[in-house]
C-alpha cells in the first residue's frame, strides 16, 4: 500500500512537470479559457501582464506606493517578502514549478492582492494577461 | 572511608531535597508532575497554509482562547487586510485554535502567557505582558532591522520556534 502510494506520487509528481514544461495544466486551462470567455477576449497579452506586475499605485487611505513588487520584488524569479516579513517563494513557475497549478490558489490571492494593491478585484482580462505573463517567463 | 560514605549520603539527600523543592516549586499537571516549558500543538495543514503564507507559524497556545476569538472575529480587518476565509475554513481554524491556546495547554510557558494576560485581550503576541518582559533588552531598532522587519517575525531569531521551542540555545539575532 505503502510503496503504491509513493509510486502514485512519483508519477503525479512526473506527471505535473512533464505537463508543466508544455505550459498551464488541464486545471490552468480550463481557467483561463473560463477569463477569456468572462472577458469577451481572443487571447491574452503577456505585454500587459507585465505592466499589470509592474504598475505602481498610492493607497488612497494608506498614502503608501503599492504593486505586486512590493511582496513579489521586481524579478517574479526572485524570492519575496510578505508585510510582516516572511519569505515568500518565487512567483514565476521557470523558478517555482508549483505556481499556477492550483486555481483554488490562484484565485484566493488575486482577490487578496489585487484588493490590497488596487482596491478592487482584479478583471478577468487582468487576471488572464497575469497568468500569460508569468507563464511565458523562461 | 567511613567519612567518604557519610559525605556521599548527605549529598545524595541534599540533591533529592534540592530537587524535590524545585519541582514544588514549578508548574505541575495536578498529579505531581513538572510540566514541560513548551509542546508543539498537532499541526494543521489548513492552519498552516491559510496563516502561515504571510506571517511566522504562531503556535496556537502563544495567545489564551478569548485573543484568537477576537483576532477570528476581525478576521475581515486583519492588521488592515480582508483574509476572506470561507465559512467552512473559519470553522476549522477556530476549533482549532480554541483546542490548543494557552487555556488549554498543560505547558509551563502557555500558562504563563494565560496568567500574565488575565483581565485583558491581547491582540499581539507581544502584548502579552509575560511575552514583552521577555524581551525587555531587545532594542526597538533591533526589530527594525530589514532582517527581522517587526516583532511580529518570531523566526527571525527563534530558530525553532514554529514548533514552539523559544529556548536560548535557539535564539540568534541576525545583523
Ligand atoms: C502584501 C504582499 C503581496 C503583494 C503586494 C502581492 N502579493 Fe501575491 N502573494 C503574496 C503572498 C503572501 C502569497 C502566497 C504565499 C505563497 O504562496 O508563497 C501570494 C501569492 C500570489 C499568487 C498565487 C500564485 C500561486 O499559484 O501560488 C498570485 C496569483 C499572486 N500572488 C498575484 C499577485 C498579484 C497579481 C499582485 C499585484 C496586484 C500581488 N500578488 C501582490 C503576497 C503579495
Amino acid at each position: 500500500m505503502k510503496t503504491f502510494k509513493g509510486l502514485a506520487t512519483l508519477a503525479a509528481v512526473f506527471f505535473a512537470g512533464s505537463v508543466y514544461a508544455a505550459g498551464p495544466n488541464a486545471q490552468m486551462s480550463q481557467v483561463l479559457d473560463g477569463l477569456k470567455k468572462e472577458a469577451g477576449a481572443a487571447s491574452f497579452s503577456a505585454e500587459e501582464g507585465r505592466k499589470l506586475y509592474n504598475a505602481k499605485r498610492t493607497h488612497s487611505q494608506k498614502k503608501e506606493e503599492r504593486s505586486c513588487t512590493t511582496c513579489h520584488t521586481s524579478n517574479p524569479a526572485a524570492s519575496g517578502k510578505s508585510t510582516a516579513g516572511k519569505v515568500i517563494e518565487p512567483l514565476s513557475p521557470s523558478a517555482n514549478p508549483q505556481r499556477f497549478t492550483d486555481p483554488k490558489k490562484v484565485e484566493k490571492w488575486f482577490k487578496r492582492n489585487c484588493e490590497w494593491v488596487y482596491e478592487r478585484e482584479c478583471t478577468p482580462k487582468e487576471k488572464g494577461d497575469f497568468i500569460t505573463y508569468m507563464m511565458s517567463l523562461k | 572511608m567511613s567519612f567518604g560514605k557519610k559525605t556521599a549520603g548527605v549529598l545524595a539527600i541534599t540533591l533529592t531535597f534540592g530537587f524535590l523543592t524545585a519541582l514544588s516549586a514549578s508548574a505541575d499537571d495536578g498529579k505531581g508532575k513538572r510540566l514541560p516549558s513548551f509542546t508543539s500543538a498537532p499541526s494543521s495543514a489548513l492552519y498552516k497554509q491559510e496563516c502561515s503564507s504571510c506571517h511566522f507559524l504562531y503556535q496556537p497556545w502563544l495567545l489564551p482562547e478569548r485573543s484568537w476569538q477576537a483576532i477570528m472575529d476581525e478576521s475581515g480587518k486583519h492588521f488592515g487586510e480582508n483574509l476572506g476565509l470561507d465559512a467552512e475554513t473559519d470553522k476549522e481554524i477556530r476549533a482549532y485554535l480554541k483546542a490548543n491556546s494557552s487555556d488549554k495547554t498543560a505547558a509551563r510557558w502557555a500558562q504563563k502567557i494565560t496568567s500574565s494576560s488575565e483581565g485583558m485581550t491581547p491582540k499581539k503576541i507581544m502584548d502579552v505582558p509575560w511575552i514583552k518582559k521577555e524581551h525587555r533588552e531587545v532594542g526597538a531598532g533591533v526589530f527594525k532591522r530589514p532582517s527581522i522587519g517587526s516583532p511580529s517575525n518570531c523566526g527571525a531569531c527563534h530558530q525553532k520556534g514554529a514548533e514552539g521551542n523559544f529556548e536560548e540555545d535557539f535564539i540568534k539575532i541576525p545583523k
